[in-house]
């Protein structure tokens, strides 16, 4: 039984490693995207700064920019950073049209909000239930 | 001339031992054959002596209806009720009028339908318009019926003329409002307070167009029930003077829930509108309080508003109580707690409190090692005292009174201890030809009784046969003993309860009593005493007395049992409750919790029937519910207690005891003759000294907990009582 369950997960692994790419055929061409990507943005910081109206500077922003790059730094799955990519261009797209709002690009810097009271007398003590 | 009621006519006649109507047919009817009726053409199979409108019910017809109640006697004189019978020139009035054999009603036909609109029409004629600021808009009868029955036109035009009918408004007392021009003269209130809250001070003069409800001259509704008219009321005529302009039905959020002021837990609606608890009105519920509520329940939830606990409060150096994060107290707290050890440290559970918190707190302090864990309210612990559960129960049950032949009343006051009891022994002494005895203080049961005396002595005589009394009583098939909890209360409690005990178990000696039939019952005046007896609290505070801890926890303990001159000098005391009362004024920590109607918790009542309140409103300010402040403590101390919401503390109360978490269900308890057995080991001499009540007059009645001391409306009740008590009316 032992046996058998070995070889089915080595099988899976196998299927695992040979999923067919969306856009990016290897990490260089991922990689390509993702500082592509990250240019755009730092390219448009001054328009946003001016556009949003936003009581920040460039640098601050482009320190922001730098951030949320760096959350995302330990993905390794090529497909998860082409969605992410593509999710970062649909961003960008929204921010240069100004569909957005002055408070969406504000969340970005949302440092005041608390994370929510977990466990019995967090909860009680915040309130909470 | 004051209308006498119908039953007081029929009263007088029954009351002559040998014709009883309401007994004839209960016996002589073993089998009734059933009479079969047609409601628009359904056949129904009713009982002889039914009315055409229980008929209706039957067969799912809900016949219109002012005067008609289902708990009262029929008056038959709003004719809204009128139906079309075959065969019958007239309509007749269904709520009074007995079915037939072949008996063919029609409800819904035009003949009906034109007889109603004019009911409707006549009733209209002298009712004011004034629905726009009529507190019943909403949930007023005639507002419904008369869209539903009335005519689509009115022929109304004397308004410039003579115009409608007015009447002078009525002064009854705080609580209701009257508005006199709105009667339609359903007489609902007269015989509810004739009938049910035995005060026969409403009446009508005048006839016809210059009748007039009222009590004639201007007095007070003297009764504990008397709130119940403002729900009987069908049009706007008399509504709640507390809630006077307050909401409208639609506006307010209706939370289902359980009262607390009393030992009986009537079932309440909670209305509420931001935040704020605006009235209480009852729930049906025909084991416990039919549809009926006292006024207490009903009006002080006003004090709910005042001297409430808002935030938590240590004392600081120069003795004042300071208000301080949740934080902080808690650490004080636990601080404190934690530097007793064993029985240094103490707990006194009030009457208010919840099975979860009692649950709770017994835990931590059973993690201390201390099992000093007491109730305010004593009750005697020799003999077999709290352990058996048939010592401290209302066994027969509130609904068994309806099926007594006999009840002895020892050292009690139901009518102000347990006003819905007292509602029962009076419904039944009306229908079921009740006796009632008493021994006790003299008192204004609003029924007749048999005064035996006021000395724990008689109830020797009783036993011994001595009494002319315990003849009656021996002959009794279904004999009730009830023993208030005050009689218990004092020191020789333990002996008189287990005289009464000795004199259950004789009268079931004498064989003619059913097996299942419970003699023994005891009364308790406070919600919280059977769950913390169940939970394993030992009642009366004098193991404090002697033990005098170092640390104690007053868990809504607002009576004053328990006074800074019995503890130790340095001792610290806790408290945790949700009004600034007796206790929160003695206490070094004070830790804000939640009132009854912000709170989902359980409370068991005198019979055992566990019932749950449920939250309306959020505790306010940053008081907290109160099992939850007691397992925050816990792991502040480091004695983390194993349950985290509220499912999992009523799994350790259902470890505890099961019947505390079957709700609705009142289990019954047993051992009453090993209880008997265990009395008579206590050789202890009786003190003569009479009974005596807390409770004797109306007045006595408003204030008794924390809740209603900090009530307005329960104060002025008593200043109206007390100034009534001077007129000479």
């Amino acid at each position: 039984m032992a046996c058998s369950g070995g070889g089915s997960s080595k099988v899976i692994k196998s299927v695992a490693r040979q999923v067919k790419p969306i856009l990016s055929l290897d990490k260089a061409d991922a990689r390509r995207r993702v500082v592509n990507l990250y240019k755009a943005w730092y390219r448009q910081m001054p328009y946003v700064v001016l556009e949003y109206d936003i009581p920040k500077n460039v640098e601050q922003c482009r320190q922001k920019l730098r951030e949320e790059f760096d959350k995302n730094r330990h993905i390794k799955d090529i497909r998860v950073i082409d969605m992410l990519v593509i999710k970062g261009q649909m961003e960008l797209k929204e921010t240069v049209e100004i569909w957005k709002q002055k408070s969406h690009i504000m969340s970005y810097f949302k440092e005041t909000v608390e994370p929510k009271p977990q466990g019995f007398l967090s909860k009680f003590l915040a309130g909470h239930e | 001339m004051m209308r006498m009621p119908v039953t007081a006519v029929l009263r007088k006649v029954s009351r002559v031992p040998a014709v009883n109507n309401a007994r004839i047919c209960a016996f002589s009817s073993a089998a009734p054959e059933k009479v079969e009726v047609f409601i628009d053409d359904k056949p129904v199979m009713v009982e002889p002596g039914t009315t055409v409108l229980q008929a209706a019910a039957l067969a799912g017809v809900e016949i219109p209806r002012f005067c008609y109640h289902e708990r009262l006697s029929i008056a038959g004189n709003c004719r809204m009720c009128l139906v079309e019978v075959e065969k019958s020139l007239k309509p007749v009035a269904s709520c009074a009028m007995p079915v037939m054999k072949g008996m063919r009603v029609k409800t819904n036909s035009e003949f009906t339908r034109k007889a109603r609109e004019g009911v409707m029409e006549f009733l209209l004629v002298n009712h004011p318009l004034d629905c726009p600021i009529c507190d019943q808009g909403g949930e007023c009868d005639l507002q419904d019926q008369s869209m539903t029955f009335g005519s689509d036109r009115s022929r109304f035009t004397d308004i410039n003329f003579s115009g409608k009918r007015a009447v002078e408004d009525k002064n009854v007392g705080p609580l209701i409002k009257t508005i006199m021009t709105r009667c339609i003269h359903c007489t609902r209130c007269i015989r509810f307070a004739s009938e049910v809250a035995g005060v026969d001070d409403f009446g009508t003069t005048g006839r016809g167009q210059d009748m007039q409800v009222g009590t004639y001259v201007e007095k007070m509704l003297m009764s504990e029930m008397s709130g119940n008219i403002i729900d009987l009321c069908p049009v706007g005529a008399l509504t709640s003077k507390p809630y006077a302009f307050m909401a409208r039905p639609w506006e307010t959020r209706k939370t289902e829930s359980i009262d607390v002021l009393d030992a009986i837990g009537s079932n309440i609606v909670v209305s509420t509108r931001t935040g704020e608890v605006l009235r209480v009105i009852p729930r049906q519920n025909d084991d416990v309080n039919e549809e009926w509520i006292s006024d207490k329940s009903r009006f002080a939830v006003d004090g709910l508003k005042r001297q409430r606990l808002t935030v938590p409060l240590l004392k600081n150096s120069s003795g004042q109580l300071e208000q301080v994060e949740w934080e902080d107290a808690l650490v004080r707290v636990a601080q404190a707690l934690r530097s007793g050890k064993g029985n240094q440290v103490g707990a006194i559970a009030g009457g208010l409190v919840d099975a979860e918190a009692l649950t709770a707190l017994k835990d931590v302090l059973n993690r201390l090692d201390s099992e000093l864990l007491c109730t305010e309210e004593i009750f005697p612990l020799d003999g077999s005292g709290t352990d058996l559960r048939s010592n401290y129960l209302l066994n027969s049950k509130i609904a068994g009174i309806e099926e007594a032949d006999m009840v002895l009343l020892i050292g009690t006051n139901p009518r102000f201890e347990a006003p819905l009891l007292n509602t029962r022994l009076r419904k039944s002494w009306i229908n079921n030809d009740l006796k009632v005895a008493m021994i006790g203080p003299k008192v204004d049961l609003t029924y007749e009784y048999e005064h035996l005396g006021d000395s724990p002595n008689v109830i020797d005589a009783v036993i011994n046969g001595k009494d002319a009394f315990s003849k009656t009583l021996n002959s009794a098939k279904k004999p009730i003993i009830i023993v208030g909890s005050t009689a218990l209360q004092r020191s020789d409690a333990a002996v008189i309860l287990s005289k009464i005990q000795k004199l259950s178990s004789s009268l079931r000696a004498k064989g003619q009593i059913p097996s299942d039939w419970r003699v023994l019952n005891v009364l308790h005046r406070v919600a919280s005493q059977v769950a913390a007896l169940d939970i394993g609290y030992s009642a009366g505070a004098q193991k404090i007395r002697d033990a005098k801890p170092k640390v104690l926890f007053m868990l809504g303990a607002d009576e004053g049992v328990i006074s800074r001159s019995d503890l130790a000098k340095d001792c610290f005391v806790i408290y945790q409750g949700h009004h600034g009362d007796r206790g929160a004024e003695i206490a070094d920590a004070v830790l804000p919790g939640a009132a009854y109607t912000e709170k989902q918790a359980t409370y068991v009542n005198t019979e055992g029937r566990s019932q749950q309140t449920t939250s309306a409103v959020n505790p306010p300010g940053m008081a907290r519910e109160d099992w939850k402040i007691i397992r925050a403590l816990s792991e502040i101390m480091g004695i983390t207690l194993p349950y985290d919401d509220l499912h999992e503390i009523r799994k350790r109360m259902n470890e505890i005891s099961p019947n505390l978490t079957r709700y609705g269900d009142a289990e019954d308890a047993n051992y009453f003759a090993q209880a008997t057995e265990l009395g008579n080991l206590i050789n202890k001499p009786a003190d003569s000294s009479p009974f005596n009540v807390p409770m004797k007059q109306l007045e006595d009645f408003y204030m008794t907990d924390a809740i209603s001391r900090a009530s307005p409306t329960m104060a002025k009740c008593i200043q109206a009582v007390k100034k009534q008590r001077e007129s000479k009316y």
